[in-house]
């Protein structure tokens, strides 16, 4: 066996379900440090990158070999876990790859920047790994927070401070609406732990104490996913903050919203669904409900957008809709789709992301109107942000093509049998047709429109590479959606049990 | 042994994609000798893969090769990728890559100025190709759209080529920018039709594979009704593919991109496309007669409605882009009669009937291949006419007959060929669309519906001969206009060579029906009961002589083609008629009508832009303002208007966390009333 985990629970013994967390602890311990030891933002990058490497060596390790473990109660690694993991490190790899090179992230508190960046992803893979109301609420907070400071530390725009200020309260408005409901959560079931709720709420049945539970969780969550209609801070968020930041929040923070969702209602439900003594089908509806009118104002917003970043963060807000077509449909294929279009997400919308940065790096503007003539300009450039775009629109063989198609077909069939959720796949596609109109107008302006200059544009060398590497993902995933589909359908049936 | 490396065909295209685009800057005339040769590979390819597909006993029993490996599951089903070789695929693959070659040969003289630019344009046409190869030698429906989409976007970034600098000024640069878009939006309308069509077909059938789902027994046990969907979505991406009525608007503004990719796009590929899928389809499609009338009635009507607008138009190349339109309608019109005397026959287990709809159906083949040719060899020469004077406008022509003898009397073929003059390669299959379409007016309830068609038809083989003739003697006969003068004379050998290799066969290519055409591209029920295309029964040379000849209304078509030629006569070369009189001088309603294209781009600008632009204002103004706006009040009610200062600073955050809670309180409602009529709890 090439892949063997042994190495890592023989270092880390009983802390093993947590390795990769722990190793990026330190990391974000020591790079305070190294920046006042050296004053160089490349040394704290380098530092970085091979702290994130080695978490994301132990983590493959992990996965690949299949390791189970659990610590403590509090935190369970299994498949589910690994590869979300997976995919919350492949968020931080490419963040912190490019924050080095972006002349909008920090200069002063370079260290604190990337301290904090680390101590997020950590946040929110011990959401991936959490077995326990509790730890996922630490994690979903230590993700937040992190994430405050991380919008505003782009100290020279005035919008970044306005949009930091939206996003803290509320954002500690949906986290008062979380903890409430996990409290409810408390007090109907009375655990914290999600395997034993869901067995006390199979006995139960349902409850309107669960109602409000459930209710209060939503908003609190989907707040983190912005669904509409808790959506409207995010468009501000994307627009101020740093774009690697825009693209952590984007690609990585939302996720764990879904992760949250996934864990608590998905094995709830499952269990519920097990002894049919309480009925999904009505909480089915309001996440198809939700998953509808999501993917349909996000795309439909989008398109009067003129400036790049809100559009982005618009049509995040559709393929939250997309995703949350997982919630509605509950089956374990359903979310193994949903889990492949959430890692597909990471390079599409994080490519179409770094090519914003870079472009603003190098001094391009955020109007969709000043990346005409790019084509000329910087070809490489334009062609990897054409190719994320029409993979975010779902143009075959992208990624993103393969992965809605998998996704929306969950939505018809569930073992050779039509579900009662056509009618939302029907919505999606009509969407996606829709969502192409303005990720084309983008490409217009960069290989038809006229530019005011002809003169070459050199990104940064870090930038370039990270774009380089969505770009393979989102060609190679389109083609070979196996490589990681495989993981995810494991993955799928570990949180189905 | 070659149909084992068929996935060479589109391969080989592709990785001249790839070294053009690369290495192209370095290589002389943008890596143009690369692309010829992707397509020479090609159709070398193509030939060795008939031949041997021909002569192996698999062509009689199937009727076709396959070959495929696991893809990727969806689920439960497994996606294979893989080729399909039949008689239809490898017919397919000789003309698409055999006409694409003298393509790119005569854009060698055509591009020669546009500098480093020509390795973006042979880097793209190469892709361009290799997405109608593959399309054709797909084994799958999911195959097939990768390749389909891949075509629609190369069209996208083809007809906007000339976007940065248009030869002709800056208002055509926004000309070609809008129009590649809107080719792209409105196929893409098609191509969600087509998703949904794969979508029902994989649910109905459980596979996407042709040899699955064109089984007789596997159609047999699925609901009709679940056929007919999928065939009706399906038919709706040919739509907008081959730009069929009602999503005919794009294809004439496509005209903006450089005259090579409007031969490539109306003769090899891309609206062929659309043509090979309703082929390829076909026995889907006849299990239900309905579908194959809706599809005869849009070809119908496309060839009718595209041909009046060819009628007044002073563009060269539009005037070539409608009579496409025209000619696409004739194929679909023979598909689709053919496939509803087909599905007739099937349902009441009539031989003959079938025989008959397998007319239909090499009749649609025949046309789309005659078409071709023809249609390639006119795109070109129009080019050449385009190259010589600069201009598009045919009243700034005229006379270059003189100047330009091979274009000239290239196109004059052409012309003839494609208004049916007897004995020319457009003769013989307009003539068995006709016959198809008359035939299948004699069965079945709505039979009546072709015959109007039929009716329809004959007019427009009318306004055929008319418009090309009146293309040709305003362009190369009458008095010199300020663009002859302008001329430089014969275009280069690189671009007159590929006009009298097509010229041959634009003339004689039809004849093929006479020498067992029809042996290779028919469509039968085997003896294992299955759809088979190819190894039919031919007719003979005697027996289609016959067919042809004795019937009256061959000599009716043939009067009417023979006076539209006239008239066109009378009225440009010899100016003994001035057509000024008959349409008042541009005034008359009808002639508006033609030249707004019956209002329809009018049409398609309110509903589309209107509505969707609306609709997004709208969704924005209520997103922005109405909720704001009620939460603003909202709040400044509760809160009152002590704080205002606040507001300015944080800009409408308090907004904001007002719609978090009235999304807590409409989620509230939303469950309530869910489990209230829902009856859950």
């Amino acid at each position: 066996m090439i892949f063997d985990s042994s190495i890592v629970t023989s270092v880390f013994g009983q802390f093993a379900p947590i390795a990769p967390m722990i190793v990026l602890i330190i990391g974000a311990l020591v790079m305070p440090a190294v920046f006042f030891a050296t004053k160089r933002r490349g040394a704290v990058t380098g530092v970085a990158m091979a702290v994130i490497l080695i978490s994301i060596l132990f983590n493959v390790l992990m996965l690949a070999d299949g390791y189970q473990g659990e610590y403590a109660g509090l935190f369970a690694y299994d498949a589910f876990s690994g590869v979300m993991i997976l995919l919350f490190q492949a968020v931080i790899f490419l963040t912190a790859l490019v924050s080095v090179s972006s002349s909008e992230t920090t200069r002063m508190h370079y260290g604190a920047y990337n301290s904090l960046l680390l101590a997020a992803a950590v946040g929110m893979m011990f959401v991936a790994t959490a077995s326990d109301l509790i730890t996922i609420f630490l994690g979903i907070e230590l993700a937040s927070i992190t994430s405050y400071v991380l919008v505003a530390m782009k100290r020279s725009d005035p919008r970044a401070a306005e949009a930091a200020v939206k996003y803290v309260i509320i954002g500690g408005l949906s986290t008062a609406l979380t903890l409430y409901g996990l409290s409810m959560l408390y007090g109907v079931a009375g655990t914290t732990n999600i395997a034993d709720i869901a067995a006390a709420l199979s006995t139960q049945g349902f409850s309107w104490a669960f109602g409000i539970a459930m209710i209060t969780m939503i908003a609190g969550f989907g707040f983190k996913i912005a669904a509409v209609p808790f959506h409207a801070w995010a468009p501000d968020v994307y627009e101020g903050a740093a774009t690697p930041v825009s693209m952590f929040l984007g690609t990585g923070s939302k996720k764990v919203g879904f992760v949250a969702l996934f864990k608590i209602f998905l094995v709830i439900f499952v269990a519920a669904n097990a002894t049919a003594s309480f009925a999904t089908e009505e909480m089915q509806y309001i996440f198809a409900i939700i998953a509808a009118i999501t993917m349909t104002v996000g795309n439909v917003v989008a398109i009067s957008q003129t400036n790049i970043k809100r559009m982005l963060a618009y049509s995040s807000i559709a393929q939250a809709g997309y995703i949350l077509i997982v919630m509605a449909v509950m089956t374990e294929y359903a979310l193994a789709s949903g889990m492949f279009h959430m890692f597909t997400h990471v390079f599409m919308k994080g490519g179409a992301f770094l090519v914003v940065g870079a472009l603003i790096t190098v001094g391009i503007g955020e109007k969709i109107s000043d990346y005409r003539g790019l084509a000329k300009r910087a070809p490489f450039i334009a062609f990897a942000m054409t190719v994320f775009l029409f993979a975010l629109a779902g143009i075959p063989p992208l990624a993103g093509f393969t992965s809605k198609l998998f996704l929306f077909s969950s939505a018809i069939y569930d073992n050779g049998v039509m579900t009662q959720w056509i009618w939302l796949a029907f919505i999606a596609i009509l969407n996606s047709a829709i969502s192409l109109y303005y990720y084309t107008r983008v490409v217009k302006a960069m290989y038809i429109e006229k530019g005011d200059t002809a003169e070459r544009i050199r990104i940064p060398k870090t930038f370039a590479a990270a774009i380089a590497i969505s770009f393979v993902f989102v060609i190679v995933l389109g083609v070979f959606p196996q490589l990681i589909m495989d993981f995810c359908a494991d993955a799928a049936s570990a949180l189905f049990g | 042994m070659f149909v084992e490396y068929t996935w060479l065909v589109p391969l080989v295209p592709m990785l001249c994609f790839v070294i053009v685009g690369a290495f192209g800057k370095k290589m002389p005339e943008g890596g143009g000798p690369v692309a010829i040769f992707g397509a020479l590979f090609a159709f070398v390819m193509s030939v060795l893969i008939s031949y041997e597909f021909f002569t192996s006993a698999a062509y009689s029993d199937p009727g076709f090769i396959t070959a495929q490996i696991a893809w990727f599951s969806i689920g439960d089903f497994t996606i294979n990728v893989g080729y399909y070789i039949d008689s239809l695929s490898c017919l397919m693959i000789l003309f698409a890559s055999f006409i694409s070659m003298l393509i790119f040969i005569y854009s060698i003289g055509y591009m020669h100025g546009e500098g480093v630019k020509k390795r973006r344009y042979y880097a793209e046409v190469s892709l361009f190709l290799t997405g109608m190869l593959g399309l054709a030698v797909s084994s799958n429906f999911l195959e097939m759209f990768v390749f389909w989409e891949a075509m629609g976007l190369c069209s996208y970034l083809l007809i906007g080529f000339w976007g940065f600098t248009h030869p002709n000024g800056d208002d055509a640069a926004d000309n070609a920018a809008s129009a590649a878009k809107k080719a792209f939006l409105v196929t893409r309308l098609g191509d969600v039709c087509l998703m949904g069509g794969l979508f029902v077909l994989l649910y109905a059938f459980g596979s996407l594979d042709y040899v699955t789902v064109f089984d007789t027994a596997a159609m047999a046990a699925v609901d009709p009704n679940m056929i007919m969907l999928a065939s009706l979505l399906i038919f709706g991406g040919v739509i907008g593919k081959s730009a069929q009525f009602p999503l005919l608007d794009w294809l004439p503004d496509a005209m903006a991109g450089p005259t090579t990719v409007s031969a490539l796009i109306h003769a090899a590929t891309m609206v062929k496309a659309g043509v090979y899928l309703v082929a390829r389809c076909f026995p889907l499609f006849t299990q239900n007669p309905e579908v194959m009338l809706f599809v005869g009635l849009i070809g119908g009507i496309t060839a009718f409605f595209a041909a009046t607008m060819a009628l007044n138009n002073m563009n060269i190349k539009k005037v070539l882009a409608y009579s496409t339109l025209s000619q696409l309608g004739y194929m679909f019109l023979a598909l689709g009669a053919g496939g509803y005397m087909m599905a007739l026959g099937i349902q009441s287990g009539d031989n003959h009937l079938i025989a008959a709809g397998a007319v239909g159906y090499t009749a649609g083949c025949l046309h789309m291949v005659n078409h071709a040719f023809f249609k390639a060899l006119l795109f070109l020469g129009s080019g050449s006419v385009i190259h010589a004077t600069g201009t598009e406008d045919m009243r700034e022509m005229g006379g270059l007959h003189k100047k330009m003898k091979i274009t000239s009397i290239t196109m004059l073929i052409g012309s003839l060929s494609i208004a049916g003059f007897p004995l020319f390669s457009g003769f013989w299959s307009k003539e068995l669309v006709l016959e198809a379409a008359m035939h299948a007016g004699d069965y079945g309830v709505e039979g009546y519906l072709f015959t109007i068609m039929w009716v329809l038809a004959i007019v427009t083989a009318f306004m055929t001969a008319f418009y090309m003739f009146r293309m040709w003697f305003m362009t190369f006969k009458g008095k010199p206009g300020h663009g002859t003068e302008h001329s430089h004379g014969e275009s280069p050998k690189s671009m007159t060579a590929p006009l009298v290799v097509l010229s041959a066969f634009a003339a004689a290519i039809g004849c093929m029906i006479l020498f067992g055409f029809d042996e290779y591209i028919t469509i039968g029920i085997n003896g294992a009961g299955q759809f088979q295309v190819g190894s039919g029964h031919g007719h003979g040379m005697v027996g289609w002589l016959e067919d042809i000849f004795l019937s009256a209304y061959t000599y009716l078509t043939v009067v009417l083609v023979l006076a539209a030629i006239g008239i066109a006569y009378l009225m440009y070369s010899k100016k003994s008629v001035d057509p000024g009189k008959i349409n008042r001088n541009g005034n008359s309603l009808l002639y508006r009508a033609l030249s707004n294209r019956w209002y329809f781009p009018q049409l398609y600008n309110r509903i589309g832009w209107g509505l969707g632009y609306g609709v997004a204002k709208g969704v924005e103004f209520v997103d922005r303002d109405v909720i704001d706006g009620t939460v603003n009040a909202l709040s400044a009610a509760v809160v009152g208007g002590g704080e205002s200062l606040s507001r300015v600073q944080t800009g409408n955050v308090r907004d904001y966390a007002a719609m978090v809670m009235i999304g807590v309180v409409l989620l509230f409602a939303v469950i309530v009333a869910l489990f209230y009529f829902m009856g859950g709890a």
